[in-house]
C-alpha cells in the first residue's frame, strides 16, 4: 500500500514537472542539429562530410553558442557536424577525440580542457588522417604539429585591449580593480597577463586582483562588494574578465551608489551589449564566435581540398563602446 | 582527581560545542584590526546580502543531514528553478513565475525522495549517488530550457519589481533577503523542535531500524526532509537570481558543497540524528565571513580553497571524535 502511494506520488511529481517544463519548450526551438542538409554552397548534392565539434563544456554558454554556430554553418561548407561534450573534464575530452575518430569523421574542431593532456589523442587522430583544428584555445608552443590549425581569439590581446581602454579613458592615471574569471583557467591566465603586461610602465595602477572559483556572476558580485568595502571611492575602474560577471559588478556598484566607475569586460555577449547600451558598462571586448566558427569550417574544407592553410588564425577582437555599438550586430548569446 | 577530570571534560565539551563561535570571533578580530573597513555598515550589509542564497540551501540541507541522508541535487535544482522562473516571467507574470519556481523545487525534492524509497536506497552513500544523478538531470533540463545561455531578469517584458525587492530591497537596516531568511529560520526551527515531523526526522536519522520498530513511518519522514530541501533550494535560487539579476543554467554549481560545508562546520552530525538549523546559521556565517575576510585581507583564491577544505576536514574529524 505504502509502495503504491509512493509510486503514485512520483507519477504526480513527474507529471507536474513535465507540465511546467513543457511550457518552456519554446526555448528549445531551433537547437536541433542542422548541418545535415546535403546541399553545399556550391549547389552540389554530395553526401555531407562528417565532422565533429568537441566542446570543452556545453554547460558554458560560450560553448553552447559555438556548438549552435557549427550546426548552423556546417551545411554551408558541405559538412554534417556532430557535437561532443567533454563536460569540463580533460579525460572525457580525450575520449571524445577517440570517439569522433572511431565514428569516421574527416575533421575535428577541439576546445581542450587541458591543452597538454589532449596532445597524444590529437596526434593519434592526425595519424588516422583526421584534420585537427583547435578552436578557441591552442596547444602549447612546441606541440603545434599535433594539430593542423588553430582558430580563436588571443586572450592576451583581450587583456591588452581592456588595458588600452583604461589607458585611453584615464590619461592622468587611475586605480583599477581586476576581477578574474575561473582561477587557473587558460583564458583567465592570459587575460590577466595581457592586461597587466600592457599596463606596465603606465600611470594606471591595479590596486587589487581577485579571481573567482568559477565563471559565476554571484562570485564576481561578492568580490566587487568586498573590493568596494576595501577601497571605496579610490576605485576609478574595474576590469572584469567576462560580461556576465560584469552584471554582478554592476549590481554591487549600484548598491554602493557608485555610478562613475569605468567598467570594462570581455566577451561581447548579449549581456555585455545591453549593459554598454544602458551605460552601466563602459566597454565590452567582443570575441566573435560566428566568425571563429566560419573560419574553422573554411580551413577544414580547404585542408580537405588539399590546400595549405595558415597554422594560427586569430579572429580580431572588437572593442565595443557606446560610440560604436550600433555598428555591430547584437549577439544571440 | 575526579574534579580535575570533570573540569577537563567540561572544558572539552565547551571547546567542541563553541569552537565555531571562537573561529568566527578570531576571524572578525583579525580582519577588523588589519582592515578596519570590515566593521563598516556597508560591509556588514554586504555580508548579510551574501548570506542570502547559501543559508536557504544550507537550512534545507540541515534537515536532510539530520535525517541521515545527503542531497547533492540542490545544485541542479537551483539551476533549474532559476531558468524556469525567469522563463515564466514573460509567460505568466512575476508572481506566478515565482510560485512555479517554488513548485518546481518542491516537486524535485519529492521526486528525489520517491526515487530513494522506490529503489530502497536508505543509506547516505546510496542517497549521495541518486541525488548526484538527479542533479545532472535537473542541470541538463536547465541547459535544454535555456539553450545554454544566461537570461537576465531585466530582459523580461513584464514587470520584475518583485525580484528587485527581493534582491536589493531593504526594510530599515535589513535586506529583504535577510527577512526572508529570518522567516524561513523561524519556521524550520519550529518544525524541527516543536512538531512530530521534526522528532521523527531526528529518530530516522539516529537509527532507521529502531524508528521503524517503534512504528514510525520513516517513508513519510524521508519525503518530508527532501521536500523541505527542494523547497529551500528553490527559495535560495530565487534569492540568488534576484540578487545577481541573471539566471544561468549553471548558476547552482558549487552550492551543494558549500551547503554541506556550512551544515557540517556548524556542528550537525554527518551521520544523522543530531543537529540544528541554528548551528547551520553559524556554519554559513563562517563560510561567508571566510570569503569576505580573505578578500579583504588580500588572500588568493587558491589559498581560500585550501582553507575551506581544511575547515571541512577539521569539522568532520572533530565530529567523528565527538561520536567516538
Amino acid at each position: 500500500m505504502k509502495a503504491k502511494k509512493i509510486r503514485f506520488l512520483s507519477v504526480i511529481m513527474i507529471i507536474f514537472m513535465i507540465g511546467v517544463l513543457s511550457g518552456c519548450s519554446k526555448a528549445t526551438d531551433g537547437t536541433a542539429t542542422k548541418g545535415n542538409d546535403s546541399t553545399s554552397t556550391n549547389g552540389t548534392t554530395d553526401a555531407p562530410v562528417k565532422v565533429a565539434f568537441i566542446a570543452q563544456n556545453m554547460a558554458t554558454e560560450a560553448m553552447a553558442f559555438a556548438a549552435k554556430e557549427f550546426e548552423k554553418y556546417g551545411a554551408d561548407y558541405g559538412f554534417e557536424v556532430i557535437i561532443l561534450d567533454a563536460k569540463g573534464d580533460a579525460q572525457i575530452n580525450v575520449q571524445a577525440v577517440d570517439n569522433a575518430v572511431a565514428q569516421g569523421v574527416k575533421a575535428i574542431f577541439v576546445t581542450p580542457n587541458d591543452i597538454n593532456a589532449i596532445i597524444p589523442s590529437l596526434q593519434s587522430a592526425k595519424e588516422a588522417g583526421v584534420i585537427v583544428g583547435m578552436f578557441s584555445s591552442d596547444l602549447p608552443e612546441g606541440n603545434h604539429d599535433a594539430r593542423d590549425f588553430f582558430v580563436g581569439v588571443n586572450d592576451n590581446q583581450a587583456g591588452e585591449a581592456a588595458a588600452q581602454a583604461f589607458i585611453n579613458h584615464f590619461p592622468d592615471g587611475a586605480n583599477i580593480v581586476e576581477i578574474g574569471g575561473q582561477a587557473g583557467h587558460d583564458a583567465q591566465n592570459k587575460r590577466h597577463d595581457g592586461f597587466n603586461n600592457k599596463l606596465e610602465g603606465t600611470n594606471i595602477k591595479v590596486i587589487d586582483y581577485k579571481a573567482t572559483q568559477q565563471w559565476a556572476t554571484d562570485q564576481a558580485m561578492a568580490i566587487a562588494e568586498d573590493m568596494i568595502t576595501k577601497y571605496g571611492s579610490e576605485i576609478d575602474g574595474i576590469f572584469c574578465h567576462w560580461d556576465n560577471g560584469g552584471t554582478g559588478v554592476i549590481q554591487a556598484l549600484k548598491a554602493a551608489k557608485m555610478d562613475n566607475v569605468y567598467l570594462v569586460a570581455v566577451d561581447g555577449c548579449r549581456a555585455g551589449f545591453e549593459q554598454v547600451k544602458s551605460g552601466e558598462q563602459s566597454v565590452t571586448i567582443m570575441q566573435n564566435f560566428s566568425n571563429m566558427t566560419k573560419k574553422s569550417l573554411e580551413l577544414a574544407k580547404d585542408k580537405l581540398d588539399g590546400k595549405e592553410v595558415e597554422s594560427v588564425n586569430f579572429i580580431p577582437l572588437d572593442i565595443v563602446d557606446l560610440d560604436n555599438i550600433d555598428t555591430f550586430t547584437a549577439p544571440e548569446w | 582527581m575526579t574534579s580535575k577530570y570533570e573540569f577537563k571534560k567540561i572544558f572539552e565539551s565547551i571547546f567542541k560545542e563553541y569552537l565555531i563561535l571562537g573561529a568566527i570571533a578570531v576571524l572578525v578580530l583579525v580582519t577588523s584590526v588589519v582592515q578596519p573597513a570590515f566593521l563598516s555598515v556597508g560591509n556588514l550589509s554586504n555580508v548579510i546580502r551574501q548570506f542570502g542564497p547559501l543559508i536557504m540551501v544550507a537550512l534545507g540541507m540541515t534537515f536532510v543531514i539530520i535525517g541521515g541522508f545527503i542531497d547533492l541535487s540542490v545544485a541542479g535544482i537551483i539551476s533549474l528553478v532559476a531558468v524556469v522562473t525567469v522563463h515564466f516571467i514573460d509567460i505568466a507574470g512575476q508572481g506566478p513565475a515565482l510560485l512555479i519556481g517554488l513548485g518546481i523545487g518542491l516537486a524535485c525534492g519529492i521526486l528525489n525522495s520517491a526515487l530513494l524509497l522506490t529503489s530502497g536506497a536508505l543509506t547516505q552513500a546510496e542517497a549521495l549517488f541518486i541525488t548526484y544523478g538527479m542533479s545532472l538531470v535537473y542541470g541538463a533540463l536547465a541547459l535544454i530550457i535555456s539553450g545554454g545561455s544566461t537570461k537576465h531578469i531585466f530582459w523580461s517584458e513584464n514587470n520584475t519589481n518583485l525580484f528587485e525587492i527581493i534582491g536589493s530591497g531593504s526594510v530599515g537596516f535589513f535586506s529583504t533577503s535577510f527577512l526572508i531568511f529570518l522567516i524561513c529560520l523561524m519556521v524550520l526551527y519550529l518544525l524541527q523542535n516543536y512538531t512530530y515531523a521534526g522528532r521523527v526526522m531526528r529518530l530516522t536519522g539516529g537509527n532507521k531500524t529502531a524508528a521503524e520498530l517503534c512504528g514510525i513511518n520513516i517513508n513519510r519522514s524521508i519525503i518530508f526532509i527532501y521536500a523541505i530541501s527542494g523547497l529551500m533550494s528553490a527559495i535560495g535560487s530565487i534569492v540568488l537570481i534576484s540578487r545577481v539579476t541573471t539566471a544561468s543554467p549553471v548558476i547552482g554549481t558549487g552550492y551543494e558543497t558549500n551547503a554541506i560545508l556550512a551544515v557540517v562546520v556548524g556542528g550537525t552530525t554527518l551521520s544523522g540524528g543530531k543537529g540544528s538549523v541554528m548551528r547551520t546559521v553559524l556554519g554559513t556565517m563562517l563560510v561567508i565571513l571566510l570569503s569576505n575576510c580573505m578578500n579583504l585581507l588580500g588572500v588568493s583564491v587558491y589559498l581560500q580553497y585550501v582553507l575551506k577544505g581544511a575547515i571541512l576536514v577539521i569539522a568532520i574529524w572533530m565530529d567523528n571524535r565527538k561520536q567516538s
